[in-house]
């Protein structure tokens, strides 16, 4: 039977390597997806804990209008590492490192990534580029926002030249880990997975790795010239020796914008999972759901410079971007409403992943509408560099990317550990969470309107009353963050055991152990349909043998 | 394995009552946003601002009706189709996979919203940016951390506050001297950056007399934050031609070099007037250069006997020490192992501001 059964699957990627030996092996210089995942999903964690207190010494100097907790100058750098950590080593490695390298070989049915070393490089420039930004605090931090636009940029410190080589570090291991999983998803499927039977984890994925691919290079491009001018004198930005500043801009967006998506199209893929499983119906709209990923990030590549309509454009160049701009709101609804739609008609299980979606769902369409108003050149030309603006994006980033990243940990964590997390300080942790947000992200629209710019160590009086409640809702935020991490650490040894599928999902990773055998699976099985169908047998053959005590076929007959 | 489903479930009467719920209270929100006082907000000192805020209350009015649905039909799908302790534990949803109609709708819909608000952008920011210029040109200029002004017929720059007359085209051009600067001025719901090497334009019509804060919206280094203590005052005709004509009298005798790009020919020194060239030597270059030895640097070398000094025959860029070569590196600039000066047009020299300046530092022996 066994026998059979490896012959049905076959395939170069079909081959057991051996199983690692030793601690620094299996678990630090780990070549296994499912170790590196996990360890993206540490590092990340540890820099949302040292970001999020930035962001409170942020909130805590914003209580007063004068400021005075602490001096411009560290305010000015403790915003600007905030923006860059949250960005560059927190979101974008815990969605596509983290997420993507855990869960998307197990959903195509692969026993690994295509290039597991280079996997585990890319992993490990990450903690040493996080190490080097936040070492830069000891010579002077870099202060000009995680934009750094020169002629500001080449004003700073020696900080600023480790951010260049940090966020750069970072850039790499992103394109890296892109064209990794590129070539994964191309070429590893499972026998029968045809891309119309993916899950849409992995479409989002696979929507994601060219924008990592391809945007990150002109970071990359960007920051060296910032490096070598600031080093060594090479003139590329500074106008006072023939350079152009706006240039920094153009190839800073270049990247910046694809990398919101690089931020969101994983998240996308998270919800597009979590939804079917707890409201026990088909996701609804499957193939639009995953062209529209697409759609989203190609039409990503051609709307950069809307964040630069105050920059000096020529006049006609802002007409295209701002109308780009708009049009990605209709593959972007067309996603929300297919999420609405599958709701509708369930049997909704209110575990405390699917509130997030759900919470996600709102707040993300929320930064979605806030968005169209800063796409237009004329509201964008009094919104610009105001807290509209930072409202705007933490609805988007936290609303949408960190909800999203709560909902695929209160789901996936069982896969990770074995163990469940506990439901009921996840439901505290929804709950405080969802009011501390809106109150902290909320007020920053109608203050950027009214006047309040941003990146400022202090404010017009006037404003003062709604920042304290900001400051007040953000530090519920704090604490809701707090209870998940209590969550994990408790779960990790007294969760509930989880079993293989504690949730009834159908994608393939819930067909197998939890945590995964380093193999993933016994024999690749053969899949015959799209998973989502809960009236139907699951679609796939050869899994017979995946939660029994059998050692593999291929293993088994070598010890013989 | 999940037990197949009977009938599937067709939209109740439910859906309908929500659907009408929703439907009345987007209007309201939509017949709200379309009248909102934004005006009592924030005031709106030029028609162009009052056209942004209609373009605001549109996308605000149309946000809200989405809003509404979003939000509401959300609130009503979890609650209605919630796993209920009757159901069997296997029990599932409708198996419905997608639905032509709903999908043609849901994407035919906001793409024609986004032609509509297209249309009204762009006809909105025509307003804005293409209205031909035809009134007063003013300029301003960011520094770390304050602004200062130029008006027309004022020699040199105007500090503290620019003034212009009520009900007449404004044009401000901004640019920088040193970081990106921004000038926003929320009551007239504008602002450009201050690049530096660039020239940005705004152009509005003033409506109502008042004075304006103008704030940095670009973040500029330490004092970012403080830099929104200066005023854009809109006065009647009267009072501006006032104000223009006691700037024009007391800048009467204050050098108005601009920064303007050099062409790069010799410049002719036989005009150069070493007194003026003191004065301006205060001005443009004392902050890096001593009048003092060679080796007395600040940020540059000292320059007192830079024709006759016998340790150092030549320039800093390997030239000879001559009048006509010192009029050189001023034009272009100098960038080398001990440091970096900026050139003409960076430093706001004109070719006879180099003439004086090479005449004064010829005098010194």
């Amino acid at each position: 039977m066994a026998v059979a059964a490896v012959h049905t699957s076959g395939g170069i990627a079909d081959h057991i390597h051996p199983e690692p030996q030793g601690f620094i092996r299996r678990y630090v210089f780990s070549i296994d997806h499912k170790i590196i995942g996990i360890q993206y999903l540490i590092t990340g964690f540890v820099f949302l804990v040292l970001a999020g207190l930035l962001a409170e010494l942020i909130r805590v100097q914003l209580m007063n209008a004068n400021g005075g907790f602490i001096s411009p100058d560290t305010y000015n750098e403790i915003y600007t590492m905030h923006g860059s950590a949250m960005v560059w080593l927190v979101i974008i490695p815990i969605v596509t490192g983290g997420f993507g390298n855990f869960i998307f070989p197990l959903q195509l049915g692969a026993r690994d990534v295509a290039f597991p070393w280079l996997n585990m490089l890319s992993f490990w420039m990450f903690p040493v580029a996080g190490l080097l930004l936040f070492s830069s605090f000891l010579l002077g931090a870099p202060v000009a926002g995680w934009t750094e636009y020169p002629p500001m940029s080449l004003q700073g410190g020696v900080g600023t030249s480790m951010w260049c080589v940090a966020i750069f570090l970072v850039g790499v291991s992103s394109t890296l880990t892109g064209m990794n999983f590129m070539v994964t998803i191309l070429k590893m499927r499972a026998p029968g997975m045809t891309f119309t039977r993916m899950p849409l984890f992995v479409w989002a994925q696979l929507a994601t790795a060219p924008l990592s691919m391809v945007a990150t290079t002109a970071l990359a491009a960007a920051l060296a010239a910032l490096f070598m001018e600031r080093q060594f004198g090479i003139p590329f930005y500074d106008p006072a020796r023939g350079g152009s500043p706006v240039l920094w801009q153009h190839m800073f967006w270049f990247y910046s914008h694809p990398a919101v998506y690089i931020m969101i199209l994983p998240v996308f893929g998270i919800i597009s999972e979590v939804l079917p499983t707890f409201a026990r119906k088909p996701v609804f709209g499957y193939k639009l759901i995953a062209f529209s990923s697409v759609a989203i990030a190609l039409a990503g590549f051609m709307v950069w410079a809307h964040h630069m309509f105050t920059s000096g454009l020529a006049p006609y160049l802002q007409l295209p971007f701002m109308i780009l701009t708009f049009t990605i709101a209709v593959p972007t609804g067309v996603k929300i409403f297919s999420w609405m739609a599958t709701l509708w008609g369930g049997k909704i299980h209110y575990t405390t992943a699917l509130l997030f979606a759900v919470g996600f769902l709102a707040l993300f369409t929320f930064g979605g509408v806030t968005g169209i108003f800063l796409a237009a050149v004329p509201f964008d030309l009094h919104a610009h560099g105001t807290y509209f603006i930072v409202g705007h994006f933490h609805y988007v980033l936290v609303g949408g990317s960190l909800m999203g990243i709560f909902a695929g940990m209160y789901y996936w964590f069982p896969k990770f550990s074995g163990r469940m997390l506990n439901e009921t300080i996840g439901k505290w942790h929804f709950w405080l969470f969802f009011v501390g947000f809106n109150g902290t992200f909320l007020p920053m629209h109608w203050l950027g309107f009214l006047g309040m710019p941003r990146r400022v160590a202090e404010y017009d009086p006037q404003f003062q009353m709604w920042n304290r409640v900001e400051s007040v809702s953000s530090f519920i935020m704090t604490f809701a963050i707090l209870l998940f991490f209590i969550n994990m650490f408790v779960s990790m040894r007294n969760g509930k055991k989880a079993g293989p599928n504690p949730w009834g999902g159908r994608t393939l990773e819930w067909m197998i152990p939890s945590p995964p055998h380093y193999y993933n699976f016994k024999n690749i099985p053969t899949v015959y349909a799209l998973p989502y169908d809960f009236s139907e047998p699951l679609p796939y053959k050869g899994l017979e043998d995946e939660l029994n005590d059998k050692p593999p076929a291929q293993l088994a007959g070598a010890h013989h | 394995m999940a037990v197949k489903q009977e009938a599937p479930v067709r939209v109740d009467r439910n859906f309908w009552i929500v659907t009408l719920v929703l439907a009345l209270l987007s209007v309201a929100a939509v017949a709200y946003w379309m009248n909102a006082p934004v005006a009592k907000w924030l005031p709106a000192a030029s028609d162009s601002a009052e056209d942004v805020d209609d373009l605001f209350r549109f996308m605000a009015a149309s946000g809200s009706a989405l809003m509404i649905y979003v939000l509401g039909y959300l609130l009503y799908f979890v609650i209605a189709f919630r796993a209920k302790k009757t159901d069997a534990p296997n029990a599932i949803g409708v198996q419905v996979h997608d639905n032509h109609t709903l999908e043609f709708w849901w994407t035919i819909v906001p793409a024609v919203f986004v032609v509509i608000l297209s249309i009204l952008s762009v006809k909105i920011w025509f307003g804005i940016q293409l209205q031909p210029s035809n009134g007063l040109v003013v300029e301003a200029i960011g520094h770390q951390w304050y602004y200062s002004f130029r008006a027309p017929g004022v020699n040199g720059e105007i500090p503290n506050e620019i003034h212009v007359p009520v009900n007449k085209q404004v044009t401000i051009d901004v640019t920088s001297t040193d970081v990106i600067h921004s000038f926003w001025i929320p009551q007239f719901r504008v602002k450009a950056d201050m690049v530096p090497g660039l020239v940005n334009t705004i152009r509005f019509t003033p409506n109502t007399v008042g004075r304006y804060q103008i704030i940095c919206a670009e973040f500029c280094g330490t004092q970012h934050g403080e830099m929104n203590k200066q005023y854009f005052v809109v006065d009647p005709p009267a009072t501006f031609a006032t104000w223009l004509k006691g700037w024009q009298i007391k800048n009467a005798n204050v050098s108005d070099a601009l920064p303007k790009a050099g062409s790069g020919a010799a410049i002719d020194l036989s005009k150069g007037v070493a007194a003026s060239g003191q004065a301006l030597f205060a001005q443009k270059c004392s902050s890096c250069h001593a009048i003092a030895a060679f080796d007395h640097k600040v940020v540059g070398p000292g320059l007192k006997g830079i024709l006759s000094d016998p340790n150092h025959p030549n320039l800093v860029d390997g030239d000879p020490a001559t009048a006509a070569n010192i009029a050189v590196i001023l034009q272009k600039g100098y960038t080398g192992p001990i440091g970096m000066m900026p050139n003409q047009s960076a430093n706001g020299l004109s070719d006879g501001d180099i003439a004086n300046l090479v005449a004064y530092l010829a005098s010194l022996k």
